[in-house]
């Protein structure tokens, strides 16, 4: 049996064949969550909101249209609901930076001292290397670190993100700009603290 | 290999999607530069989550039994927030019925049992009837 496209299963869902839009979410699922786990270290939280991608998604199906990948369609629904839970959830960056188990500090050190190859190949195994790019994130705010996952992981542009979060190209910019110095000082403060073995 | 066109190779080193010849490239530009080594390992600091095509599922112990610790201490932390607040209403409500009473007890018009016989003119007539005969009981 021949493979569906997006644009036939979303077809056969609107005709109330809920097995298509099934077939629509086992598709796109891993996406999707990759996306969230990209704002959210917590597997648990990334799942709830993939969730409510697709649950918003099955609601609005009569609003999507085919001009637009379904694909795309369903990130800016996953990117603005990870958009509204990273307000929510915004904690003060001083709160973050500081207090690392002894894995972590092994992995700063690493960072420092490691060649780039052993570095790639380091940071896959080990999942202190996740939870501390994660803590650094959180240090962003909201806006820039959207900007940046978006940028850098999601490989979109700046007219791509403007239109997405229904923001300026001049804002996007500033925030990407932002976000990057903001990130590097704290990567700064964060090595600082982990060789002195004290919270910054 | 300038050192922009070496930044901008970074997320495919780290997705190993460089090709060969560029990938050496970049690390003999990486070995001779040390702004590129050294912008290289802040990047290395978040790429993990921005860069990475999985999440190693291995998980160590140290981050979630501290984690696990900070969780518990915060619904200790509101547990006992929420007994202080319930002693505190339950003090307050004990001291605003104490006071009720204080004040009614003070305020409250008093009066004595003649008073309150005084316009009663059977409860005069009984008082009447009934002393006598107390007075015979102790009278004998």
């Amino acid at each position: 049996m021949a493979v569906r496209s997006d644009e036939e299963l979303v077809a056969a869902a609107l005709g109330g064949d809920t097995a298509a839009f099934s077939e629509l979410a086992g598709r796109h699922r891993p996406r999707i969550e990759r996306i969230c786990q990209r704002f959210f270290s917590d597997p648990e939280i990334a799942h709830d909101i993939a969730q409510e991608c697709f649950l918003r998604a099955y609601t609005a199906l009569r609003t999507y249209r085919a001009e637009m990948p379904f694909s795309g369609w369903l990130r800016t629904i996953v990117v603005n609901l990870c958009y509204d839970e990273l307000r929510r959830r915004r904690r003060r960056p001083e709160e973050l930076v500081g207090d690392f188990s002894a894995p972590e500090v092994q992995w700063i050190q690493l960072v420092n001292q490691a060649t780039p190859e052993d570095l790639v190949s380091a940071a896959e195994e080990r999942r202190e290397a996740h939870d501390l790019a994660h803590r650094l994130l959180d240090t962003l705010r909201p806006e820039d670190r959207m900007v940046l996952v978006l940028r850098d992981s999601e490989d979109l542009n700046v007219s791509e993100i403007a239109r997405m979060l229904g923001w300026s190209e001049a804002k996007v910019k500033i925030r990407a700009f932002r976000a990057r110095q903001a990130l590097r000082k704290q990567a700064e403060r964060m090595t600082a603290a982990a060789h002195s073995g004290k919270e910054p | 290999m300038n050192c922009f066109e070496a930044r901008q190779d970074f997320p495919a080193f780290w997705r190993r999607s460089l090709a060969s010849e560029r990938r050496a490239e970049l690390l003999a530009h990486l070995k001779s530069c040390a702004k590129c080594d050294r912008a290289f390992r802040t990047f290395a600091l978040t790429a993990p989550v921005l860069y990475s095509a999985v999440e190693p599922q291995s998980r160590t112990t140290a981050r979630p039994i501290a984690r696990d610790a900070r969780r518990t201490a915060a619904a200790t932390r509101a547990g006992t927030d929420a007994r202080r607040w319930f002693a505190m209403c339950a003090s307050v409500t004990v001291i605003a019925a104490a006071s009720f009473a204080a004040y009614l007890s003070v305020t409250a018009p008093v009066e004595s049992l003649t008073d309150e016989f005084a316009d009663n003119e059977t409860a005069v007539q009984l008082f009447e009837q009934d002393l006598p005969g107390s007075n015979n009981d102790f009278g004998g």
